[in-house]
């Protein structure tokens, strides 16, 4: 194998197969390594149990950009959307529930039933994230400025963000200026008085994060979440075949432009001479050189471990210790032996399509923080959780089920114990708080499989078990993303960039970071 | 204003001229600085241009902290850099070689920061020619720093204090120590996002031109507003007590004087109001006067109180368990923060509507430093205290108000084991009683918390950051304007320019 490629790209995630398919649709010859036998990294659907698959990692699809999709012809390579007409249900006990729909008139006459004054201001609020989601969306697409006191191209890139802005109006410019920095309990109090749904909203604008929802800048991750929606909640795409499919449809069309890709093989170092990356030596020693190197990998793994500490100046050392990575959240996925029944969801299937969420208020949410921020999980966490298996039956034997609960606080440090001990104990509470709501779920598991933080770690290589690759707070974004002073998804080694989510514009299924990545490399080269 | 040749009435609604920055004679023969307590934060410029010194304006330096462990050990930082150096040594070596560093580094931030307190917030949404200078010229500023130091000041603007502090320290006392500059005034723990802000604003003092000092003022910090007062009058400016304004008198759109409580109307073309925006716009006005969009960020602005304040006098000197007898270092600031975690779980309690049984204590004792405080051979003993949240859960803040001093002096008690003993006479002042007495909605000591999305061209509300209000003529000037909290002078100056050139159309 020790022919030379133009690029080299290490990990198959699902945003290491964009730069790879932007790059071999470019016409350069390109080799993608996987150290797992499956591709898609956090964006996997495995068969975990025979004739069960689950998304392991990330469970929805809706970030995906638009501009990914249409460059390299996604649908032609089989990425097909399942219609789920729920976003989200809030089982809220005592025969009690909420619902957030597709369908904004629907949802807007279940929220009179908790609040007239929520129900009316619901369509404004949507229509206020829609247009900061949109434009965030437009961020998502550049790569961050400089703060040199030179580069005017890149500068002059983001003024076509600032026009955008612009088109907002004054006003709503200065709004989305005062909301993003704003704790998301604040933002969701500013609009509605139900304690229910600011609990169903806020639940995700802690996506990856190791802080509460009253922590500055979570409004910021609330309306991450909505880049290129329009329901107010989150941006939800169920792909046929598990979030797994999207990846698959991304190799597919690598495939279709000649990219070489190899599962099962690890990469053990990026080799690099003077300052320049020269390719990467596979663990069983033979080397494979390229022009450049590009990494899907965290960073700090990337540089540290692949690259070699010593190749690397202390301020640079100093900047990557200083990366807070924080992976939190745990997930627990269970084989059914049919569908559970929630005692308030009048056995009204149609509900159970999207989200489940745990997280009957901001408070709530809140207090599972503060757990996790002494090193223990949480005793009442936050839980989302889907049946992809309803919309879905590719993806369970007939009248069964796959279940995949995500569970938040679950810290990756733990204070005075660790997570072989504690593993399934969150396996079981992970059970037992969803069976409060579900009373009979417990008789229909028929295994049970959970995936810690440490297991995110050693399984995944998502370093601490962030699965952004690092937490996106403030300040961890754009051009402090992946880590202050890497401009233009390169890193001091000349010739090696970073395509992972640790680029700009961060997690989730996107494929932004790889396609700006790209699209950088191509630039340069 | 009256040093620019106007005519000029001040009213104020209390028999004493000051705000929070007040010193009282609450028990005979002891005076209290009630409120703010502290002086750093107060503009050069100001001092110079209006000639404070020679009005009475003394500062005398506070040049040490001191943080009691719960073990009996103790940090000691003082103004001798070989001192702190070992002391520090103590807890770790690496930190007392990183805390000069840091010093230095603070003081560099905290100096590129300081141009923003002295100009008006830009309007980034304006297409007006001056507007986008004044953009142009403040990107100039910042982008003239580096890279390096933009993305510290990046941190600075969005990190918590502590996980700030976490890199560049590794011991306990000290990282809990600093990062509680981080959480005075806000309703912040030292690991909320946006506390690295607060710990910067308290780095942006200077006094005589010396960086970084704090200091107490010659009779307490309402000595700073008798020397302020005495030199607007030496202008020419009038001022009256015991004359609460009740409303804001306007005719088509211009202000046209006020009407006080007593019903006395006085006419004047300009009205200045200092109070905060719920009082200016949403009382003195009928807010059917303003633009909605006005009134609706208003009423949304953060003005919930967090701190409370206890003042105690002493019958001698407090004797600490981890340093007994007099020393250099009751001269200097008594911190209780052991460690982050105590700090942080003070607010945890807070959050739910709770005051913290173990707070966060700030203690000074002015008159160890000026003896003409309190009678001789006693004391006066100021304790800053987090957490007091606004809203409690159970309870008003009356009924709570004594439960919540018998904790701060619980507290103290596990570090001055006399205190009990020597306690003449104590005062406690909720966020309650602060908005009681002095007015401020909330309670808040910054007229309005000090976050992102409530400061620079953001206060106090979006479009109305440039002292201006919808009604000609009427202005605003309190710390809920650009650059905020603190006795600094800087809202009241800045207003006063953009009058004054607004006086020369």
């Amino acid at each position: 194998m020790s022919q030379d490629f133009d690029a080299i790209v290490i990990g198959g995630g699902h945003n290491s197969l964009t730069a790879v398919a932007y790059l071999a649709k470019a016409g350069m010859k390109v080799a993608v390594f996987e150290q797992r036998g499956l591709l898609g990294g956090a964006a996997s659907t495995e068969e975990l149990f025979p004739g069960f698959r689950f998304n392991t990692g990330l469970s929805d699809a809706g970030l995906l950009l638009p501009d990914v999709i249409d460059d390299l012809g996604l649908t032609a390579h089989g990425l097909d959307w399942l219609e789920a007409p729920a976003l989200a249900f809030a089982p809220l006990g005592a025969e009690k529930s909420l619902t957030l729909w597709q369908d904004l008139g629907r949802t807007t006459e279940e929220l009179g039933q908790h609040s007239k004054s929520d129900a009316q201001v619901f369509a404004r609020y949507t229509q206020q994230n829609a247009a900061f989601g949109a434009l965030l969306q437009e961020m998502a697409k550049l790569a961050p400025p400089s703060l040199q006191y030179k580069p005017l191209p890149l500068l002059l890139a983001w003024a076509k963000v600032a026009i955008r802005a612009r088109r907002l109006g004054g006003r709503r410019m200065m709004e989305f200026m005062r909301v993003l920095p704003m704790g998301a309990a604040r933002y969701l109090d500013e609009w509605f008085e139900s304690v229910a749904l600011k609990g169903l909203l806020g639940a995700v604008s802690v996506s990856g994060l190791l802080q509460g929802p009253r922590a500055a800048g979570t409004a910021f991750m609330l309306l991450y979440q909505q880049m290129g929606s329009t329901g107010g909640y989150m941006a939800m795409k169920t792909a046929q075949g598990g979030v797994g499919a999207v990846s698959a449809a991304l190799a597919s069309a690598a495939g279709s432009y000649g990219a070489e890709i190899h599962t099962g093989v690890r990469v053990a170092h990026i080799l690099s001479e003077n300052g320049k990356a020269l390719g990467v030596e596979l663990v069983d020693g033979s080397q494979v050189l390229a022009k450049v190197v590009l990494s899907g990998a965290e960073v700090r793994h990337t540089l540290v471990d692949l690259v070699g500490a010593s190749k690397l100046a202390p301020s640079v050392m100093r900047r990557l210790r200083a990366l807070k990575l924080r992976g939190s959240t745990a997930s627990v996925h269970l084989a059914l032996s049919g569908l559970p029944k929630f005692s308030t969801s009048d056995n009204d299937n149609e509900r159970l399509t999207g989200d489940i969420v745990i997280c009957p208020s901001l408070d709530y949410a809140e207090q599972a923080y503060d757990d996790a921020k002494y090193g223990r999980f949480s005793a009442r966490p936050i839980l989302i959780a889907r049946i992809p298996s309803l919309l879905d039956s590719t993806l369970a034997p007939d009248g069964e089920h796959t279940l995949s609960i995500t569970l938040r606080y679950a810290p990756y440090h733990l204070r005075g114990s660790d997570w072989g001990n504690e593993k399934e104990r969150l396996g079981d509470l992970a059970v037992k708080v969803l069976s409060e709501h579900a009373p009979g779920l417990k008789k229909l598991i028929k295994q049970r499989k959970v995936i810690t933080p440490l297991d995110y770690e050693r399984d995944y290589g998502l370093t601490e078990g962030s699965m952004m690759h690092g937490q996106m707070s403030l300040d961890q974004l754009v051009m402090m993303r992946p880590v202050p002073g890497f401009v233009g998804y390169r890193t001091p080694i000349e010739g090696l960039y970073i395509n992972g989510a640790g680029a700009h514009p961060g997690g989730g299924v996107t494929g932004a970071p790889g396609r700006n990545a790209a699209r950088q490399v191509l630039k340069e080269i | 204003m009256a040093r620019a040749g106007k005519k000029v009435l001040v009213l104020e609604k209390r028999p004493v001229l000051g705000g929070a920055t007040v010193s009282e004679e609450v028990y005979p023969g002891f005076r209290y600085s009630v409120f703010s307590y502290v002086v750093s934060l107060l503009r050069p410029e100001i001092i110079r241009d209006l000639q404070l010194p020679k009005h009475g304006l003394t500062i005398l330096p506070l040049e040490s902290t001191l943080t009691p462990l719960p073990d009996g050990d103790y940090l000691y930082r003082d103004s001798d850099k070989w001192a702190t150096y070992r002391n520090i040594q103590r807890f770790s070596a690496r930190d007392a070689d990183a805390y000069g560093e840091y010093g230095r580094d603070m003081y560099f931030m905290a100096k590129a920061v300081k141009y923003i307190l002295g100009i008006r917030p830009p309007d980034p949404t304006s297409l007006h020619p001056g507007e986008l200078l004044r953009l142009a010229k403040l990107g100039k500023h910042f982008l003239g720093l580096g890279a390096d130091k933009l993305h510290m000041l990046v941190k600075l603007m969005t990190m918590s204090s502590a996980e700030f502090l976490e890199e560049w320290f590794e011991s306990d006392p000290l990282i809990a120590t600093l990062s509680s500059s981080g959480i005075i005034g806000t309703f912040l723990g030292p690991r909320s996002p946006g506390s690295a802000y607060v710990l910067l604003h308290h780095y942006m003092g200077e006094i005589d031109g010396v960086f970084r000092a704090w200091g107490f003022a010659k009779g307490g910090t309402g000595g700073i507003s008798e020397a302020i007062a005495s030199s607007a009058r030496a202008f020419g400016a009038e001022m009256r007590t015991d004359s609460g304004v009740a409303e804001v008198a306007i005719r088509n759109g211009q202000v046209k004087g006020v009407v006080l409580e007593n019903g006395a109307e006085i006419d004047a073309d300009i009205v200045v109001s200092s109070l905060d925006p719920k009082l200016t716009f949403l009382t003195l006005l009928n807010p059917e006067e303003l633009p909605n969009e006005l009134v609706d960020s208003v009423r949304g602005f953060d003005t919930y109180g967090s701190s409370g304040k206890v003042n105690l006098a002493l019958d001698a000197a407090p004797d600490l368990a981890c340093l007994p007898g007099l020393g250099p270092h009751l001269r200097g600031a008594i911190s209780i923060s052991p460690n982050v975690d105590y700090l942080e779980r003070a607010y945890d309690q807070a959050k739910y509507g709770q005051f913290s049984e173990k707070p966060y204590i700030d203690v000074v004792l002015p008159s160890m430093i000026d003896p003409h405080m309190a009678p001789p051979g006693k004391h006066v003993m100021s304790c800053f205290v987090q957490y007091a949240p606004y809203q409690l859960n159970e309870g008003t803040w009356p009924e709570q108000r004594e439960a919540f001093g018998d904790a701060v002096v619980n507290t103290l008690s596990e570090y001055i084991p006399n205190l009990k003993k020597i306690i003449l006479h104590r005062q406690v002042l909720s966020p309650w009683d602060i908005e009681q007495t002095i007015g401020l909605s909330g309670g808040n000591i910054f007229q309005g918390e000090l976050s992102l999305s409530q400061l620079f061209f953001l206060r106090p509300a979006p479009g109305y950051a440039d002292y201006r209000t919808p009604i000609r003529g009427y202005y605003q000037c309190g710390s809920a304007t650009h650059p905020g909290g603190g006795i600094t002078g800087a809202p009241g100056r800045l207003a006063a320019l953009e009058i004054l050139k607004d006086g020369k159309l």
